[in-house]
């Protein structure tokens, strides 16, 4: 598969209650989509309601067999995303190369 | 200031009624003046209307007299125009007084009349009684003089009554200014009022539909908020129980915004041989939803550890109910506690990390794993052990107690020096110490549970049989005769 075709999602910020429409709206998958990038690189904090929206996407994704990647940079949402498992529902990543490889090989 | 403009338009009412009725009584009293005078006036006018008929009657009877005379000669003839001739005079005076005083025009009238009747006093009667020849000049003048004197006198007549007819006119117009005044008055006091009326009205109405409103809101805030808290306190009565040889503490701080009351609870529940079921938790979210899903979480966890002894089992069960339930995220710890083996076995879903004091050691922070419960199908957990010491002491919370500046990094150093501080000096209420070290001068953003069980010294808690045997818990006499190293392991449930 080509890199044109990963579908980056990008985020940024505080990732609170108040922004969750906004996070279910990013979240939505484009049709035929075969890999996505999930790019919270900027994020510093991501509230509960917020990783319920990230595990429902990744359980869409696991459904529509695409691929994903969460790379994630600031230690303060490493650690939140730590507590909360995600590395356990999506293949985590400190560099986007790293992503962008894993996605290219298992796309 | 709701009311003060809701009385608005009534004090302005109050003022134009004042106004209206000043203007009334002004106008009121000036017609009334005009109508007093006016009836004077009449008074005067009929007075001299008297007059004028008495003053031609008087000037008839001396003619008569005189006729009379010099007709037959006879003295008796000449009575009516004796005693005319004193009084005539007097009411020339009279009537021209009179006259003057209403302003006749024809007021000049009365003084020919006079005249006429002085020279025919003067032709006429004197000549008459003067002697022969008397009735030429009766002939000559009698009829000439008397015809102007009517005359004259029919002018005064005439003057009169132009100034009835004036002052009538007068009268009437100042009647007809008064009602146009005190109608205007009226009306304009009417549309006023009226138009307060629909101010005041609507005003009201919106006062009340406001307060109607706010009462709803507040009714349904009301609510909502007494379910939910009720919710909360069912858990925080519930009491914990309280065993030889563990000891809980715990406290629940309620988010600083009403609204956010959530879904944090803990749990205790004694099991069978000493073993003490213990359990923390968090529903994402909110309100009272999310307090319906606490509470269902809660209740699958219990039912969960009287069937598995494993706590990842417990929850991985807890898991396959939520997601059939559709309820939200939670996440949480839950594990046992064994007195008689001073041993940990936990599970943790998607939720911070438990610290593990011993005596005489810094506070460490125990390994996690696995995602949050009900969002993920079929997921399993893994369960820790760990081999402790008498006198440790497990400390769980939700991620209020690490969250508060949205840094858990900063905010695990904070809460692993509170928790180093709230057990230095053996603490009966540790879970309370720890939030005041933490919250004592930050505000609880999100609602924040603390748990704390604690493995008593042996020898304390015999002796004490009660929590304060955890005072003595000091490092220095830890672990004396029960296993002195910890041990931790991990394993995946089936």
């Amino acid at each position: 598969m080509s890199d044109s075709s990963v579908v980056v999602i990008a985020l940024s910020g505080e990732l609170d209650i108040g922004r969750v429409d906004e996070v279910a709206r990013a979240l939505e998958l484009p049709p035929r989509t075969t890999a996505v990038l999930l790019d919270l690189s900027d994020v510093s904090y991501a509230d509960s309601t917020v990783i319920s929206a990230l595990f429902r996407f990744s359980e869409k994704a696991a459904a529509a067999s695409t691929p994903i990647a969460v790379l994630m940079v600031k230690p303060q949402l490493i650690r939140l995303l730590e507590y909360a498992g995600v590395s356990e529902a999506f293949p985590v990543f400190r560099e986007r190369s790293a992503a962008l490889t894993y996605l290219l090989s298992n796309g | 200031m709701e009311r003060l403009r809701a009385n608005g338009p009534i004090v302005a009412f109050a003022i134009l009624l004042v106004v209206a009725m000043a203007i009334f009584g002004i106008a009121t009293a000036s017609v009334r003046s005009l109508i007093s005078q006016s009836f004077a006036t009449e008074t005067q006018v009929r007075a001299a209307r008297l007059l004028a008929a008495q003053a031609l009657a008087l000037q008839l009877d001396e003619e008569t007299g005189i006729r009379g005379w010099a007709a037959t000669g006879s003295r008796s003839f000449l009575q009516p125009y004796r005693d005319a001739l004193p009084i005539l005079p007097s009411t020339f005076d009279r009537l021209g007084a009179l006259l003057a005083k209403l302003k006749v025009e024809r007021g000049a009238m009365l003084a020919d009349a006079r005249a006429v009747n002085a020279q025919w006093l003067r032709l006429v009667a004197a000549s008459v009684l003067g002697g022969p020849g008397g009735n030429e000049a009766i002939q000559h003048y009698g009829k000439q003089l008397i015809d102007r004197y009517r005359s004259d006198i029919a002018s005064v007549q005439g003057g009169l009554t132009l100034v009835e007819t004036e002052a009538d006119a007068a009268t009437r117009a100042a009647i007809a200014q008064n009602t146009l005044v005190t109608v205007g008055a009226l009306i304009a006091l009417g549309i006023t009022g009226i138009i307060v009326g629909i101010v005041q009205t609507r005003s009201i109405r919106e006062l009340s539909l406001r307060e109607a409103e706010t009462a709803k809101l507040r009714a349904a805030y009301t609510a909502e908020r007494r379910v939910s808290d009720a919710l909360q306190e069912a858990f925080l009565q519930k009491p914990l129980p309280t065993l030889l040889g563990v000891a809980f503490s715990a406290t629940y701080i309620p988010a600083r915004e009403e609204s956010k009351v959530g879904g944090d609870w803990y749990e205790g529940v004694e099991l069978e041989d000493g073993r003490v079921m213990f359990a923390i938790g968090d529903v994402a979210g909110h309100g009272l939803e999310a307090a319906v899903s606490m509470n269902r979480a809660r209740q699958a966890i219990v039912s969960a550890a009287l069937v598995h002894a494993d706590p990842a089992k417990m929850l991985g069960r807890v898991n396959d109910d939520l997601i059939a339930d559709r309820g939200r995220m939670v996440t949480a710890v839950c594990g046992i506690a064994d007195a008689s083996k001073f041993s940990f076995t936990y599970a943790t879903a998607g939720h911070p990390p438990p610290i593990l004091v011993e005596p005489g050691r810094a506070p460490r922070i125990l390994p996690i794993g696995g995602v949050p419960l009900g969002v993920l199908a079929g997921r399993e957990y893994r369960t820790h052990s760990i081999q402790t010491v008498p006198g440790a002491t497990l400390v769980l919370y939700t991620d209020g107690a690490v969250e508060f500046a949205r840094d858990p990094i900063e905010g695990e150093k904070v809460l692993l020096e509170a928790v180093r501080l709230a057990l230095e000096n053996g603490n009966p209420e540790p879970a309370g110490a720890i939030r005041d070290h933490i919250f004592g001068f930050r505000e609880a953003e999100d609602d924040v549970a603390i748990l704390t069980i604690a493995f008593l010294q042996p020898e304390q808690g015999e002796r004490d049989g009660s929590r304060e045997a955890q005072i003595a818990a000091s490092p220095s006499r830890g672990g004396s005769t029960a296993p002195s190293t910890s041990s931790i392991t991990g394993s995946n449930a089936a």
